[in-house]
């Protein structure tokens, strides 16, 4: 079955339709990186798999969080996520200082943090008109400070059962991918079947069009920065409940993460048009592929330079559906 | 404070009437700290030390400020910028992080000539005005593996975790882990990038986890051990022994190994409080002493007679610490003469 013959067949064909999803190249290179992996791994290769769902559920829900503002159209983007994370980690983790009875709590202050992250990075971007780009890398700076300034980068513990909860996983699936697969399904709901996806994606492909036609957009970019920043706060939280606490430097691998989860998986870099399977895909491809150059035991330098030309492949293998139409 | 000097010039062999009055010369000098970075736990405990040490000797009027600063992305050209303000403010000494060894060498070289002390530690520069406080990287990779093979003299396989990619300190232990590793019978079997973080070791780790035979050991570069005890302790793979870098979780989660199952392992990082060393051979320098330009940072080891201690002294979710005198300053430099 190679490409050629499917796509001068007629519309109505199944193989076709799936063919043209653009997030079918995430887990097409997820499965083969995995592959790859397994044949190194043998039998512990369900190992890979279970480590492979924990990761990225981290990248998943932030970018998930990502996506949505990217949606928004050219120029919208989160810069604020590391230093967002950091912050809610930090608080939460120093409000619960240990005690199990102040999980619920806590997980209120972290999406407190980031629902004021939100707010503080969209009165940026809508009251002063700095263009978001801007806006959110400076407001990190601020989240950032406040976060060495509240705990000078001392790490505390999360609470007992908080942390056997993140590590821990149910049906052989971890919980923190529980979580992530859960917000995903939100997000699919909530772009693909109700008004609100509809208006932002409408937004994304024309501004001015959306406006004219009664959309409320400021509205709409407002839960859109709060949103994502709320997913950087509670990625914040269940990485450092998982990894034994907040580190001021945790949150700097998921800034170009969350943009990277969002372009290999098939969302458009220019809005209006975004995918959120794709995400999940391209988390588990981001995680297997330096699983699977570490195994072969290849270096930093061939890492790198092989990610960029998979992202590049996958970019242009994912998009190249605008072009036919 | 005073006469203690006087006591010690005596001993050097210094007349005593010089020492006195070259002690009373930094009273009225001004020492700047430039910092590229303050991001992680080890740096605050640096910074900490820094003002701990330095509001006692401006207190004790021994300087007449240590005022630190810290640039926020931790770039060259932005450090290179902060440099050049404190050239026009007129500090007399300046210690430097240094974000890049050759990058900042135009500011350094700037500052020497307006007649200011520069010393670089930790992150040194290359410039050769300036005094260089340096970690004998490839030492502490060596050791580690020194450490490993007292313990599995047979040898076995050993897990590498290094640090940042293309970030010099990090290609330095990791070619002294190497190097050593050829004298013994240890084979390197994997190794993966940690960012000297314990969430990013953790990630790294249990990714390669999977493809690995079994190993008896783990080479780290600090700041990375527990995130490795996790990701392991997770497998129903056996504990190998994990090389620790001071950091207070990892202590403390080796004293609970060792109370549950007799786990032995060693910890060895560079002291925080290094950033006290460099500001009392500032000091000394401006006190008009013959400094040699090149000095070695010791090592702080914590190993399993003194892990009680360590973890006593050391506050929660920080790193192993000691600070720096004076009279220890002096010790370093006289060995390096």
């Amino acid at each position: 079955m190679t490409d050629k013959t499917v796509l001068t067949q007629a519309r109505p064909n199944p193989a076709r339709t799936v063919l043209q999803k653009p997030w079918l190249w995430a887990y097409l290179a997820a499965t083969l990186t995995f592959a790859a992996t397994s044949m190194i791994a043998g039998s512990d290769a369900g190992s890979l798999f279970y480590a492979a769902l924990t990761f990225a559920s981290f990248s998943a829900i932030v970018g998930i969080g990502q996506m949505l503002v990217i949606t928004l159209g050219p120029g919208n983007i989160d810069l604020s996520i590391p230093a967002t994370m950091t912050l809610a980690a930090t608080l939460a983790l120093k409000f619960m200082d240990t005690q199990t009875a102040l999980i619920l709590p806590g997980l209120l202050v972290a999406i407190g943090v980031g629902i004021g992250c939100g707010l503080v990075n969209f009165i940026l971007i809508l009251l002063l008109r700095i263009p978001p780009i801007i806006a959110t890398l400076s407001a990190s700076f601020l989240y950032q400070s406040l976060a060495i300034w509240s705990n000078r980068g001392l790490r505390i513990k999360p609470p007992e059962s908080l942390a056997e909860f993140a590590t821990g996983g149910a049906l052989g699936i971890p919980n923190v991918a529980l979580a992530g697969i859960i917000l995903a399904t939100g997000a699919w709901v909530l772009l693909e079947r109700s008004i609100a996806g509809r208006w932002i994606s409408a937004i994304g492909q024309n501004l001015r069009a959306a406006r004219l036609s009664g959309v409320p957009v400021n509205a709409v970019r407002f839960g859109i920065y709060v949103n994502s920043a709320v997913c950087a706060a509670l990625t914040g939280f269940l990485l450092a409940s998982f990894s034994g606490g907040a580190n001021l430097n945790m949150g700097t691998e998921y800034m170009l993460m969350s943009i990277a989860v969002v372009v290999i998986g098939g969302s458009s870099i220019g809005g209006g048009n975004s995918n959120v399977p794709g995400i999940w895909g391209a988390a588990l491809f981001m995680f297997l592929i330096v699983s699977m150059l570490n195994s072969y035991g290849l270096g930093a330098g061939i890492r790198l330079i092989l990610t960029g030309l998979v992202i590049v492949g996958v970019v242009t293998l994912a998009s190249r559906k605008g072009y036919d139409a | 404070m005073t006469l203690k000097a006087i006591m010690l010039g005596a001993a050097t062999g210094i007349i005593t009437l010089t020492a006195a009055v070259a002690e009373a010369d930094t009273s009225d000098k001004r020492i700047a700290l430039s910092n590229n970075y303050a991001g992680n736990s080890w740096r605050q405990a640096m910074l900490e030390s820094w003002q701990k040490n330095g509001d006692a000797a401006v207190a004790e009027g021994v300087v007449a400020a240590a005022d630190a600063f810290t640039t926020s992305e931790n770039q060259a050209t932005e450090q290179a910028a902060q440099i050049q303000n404190m050239i026009l403010q007129g500090y007399d000494a300046i210690v430097i992080n240094a974000a890049s060894p050759t990058a900042i060498n135009g500011a350094v070289k700037a500052a020497c000539d307006a007649g200011i002390t520069v010393v670089s530690f930790d992150g040194i520069v290359q410039e050769p005005c300036a005094w260089r406080i340096a970690v004998d990287f490839q030492q502490m990779g060596r050791e580690q593996v020194k450490y490993l093979a007292e313990r599995y003299p047979d040898g076995g396989n050993l897990l590498e975790i290094r640090g940042l990619a293309g970030v010099f300190v990090d290609d330095e232990i990791s070619a002294g882990i190497h190097d050593e590793v050829k004298n013994s019978n240890f084979e390197i079997v994997g190794s993966v990038h940690g960012d000297w973080a314990q969430d990013v070791a953790q990630k790294a780790v249990a990714g390669i986890l999977p493809s690995l035979p079994e190993i008896v050991g783990v080479v780290t570069q600090g700041g990375d051990g527990y995130g490795a005890a996790q990701a392991i302790g997770a497998t129903d793979r056996s504990m190998p022994t994990i090389v620790m870098g001071n950091r207070q979780d990892e202590l403390q989660w080796w004293a609970d190994e060792q109370a549950s199952n007799g786990y032995e392992t060693t910890s060895l990082s560079i002291a925080p409080g290094v950033s006290t060393l460099a500001f009392w051979v500032a000091q000394q320098i401006l006190d008009g002493n013959d400094v040699p330009k090149d000095l070695t940072v010791p090592f702080l080891k914590v190993t399993q007679d003194d892990l009680v201690e360590a973890l006593k002294t050391t506050p929660k979710g920080s790193v192993a610490n000691v600070e720096y005198t004076q009279d220890q300053a002096k010790d370093v430099i006289a060995t390096a003469k």
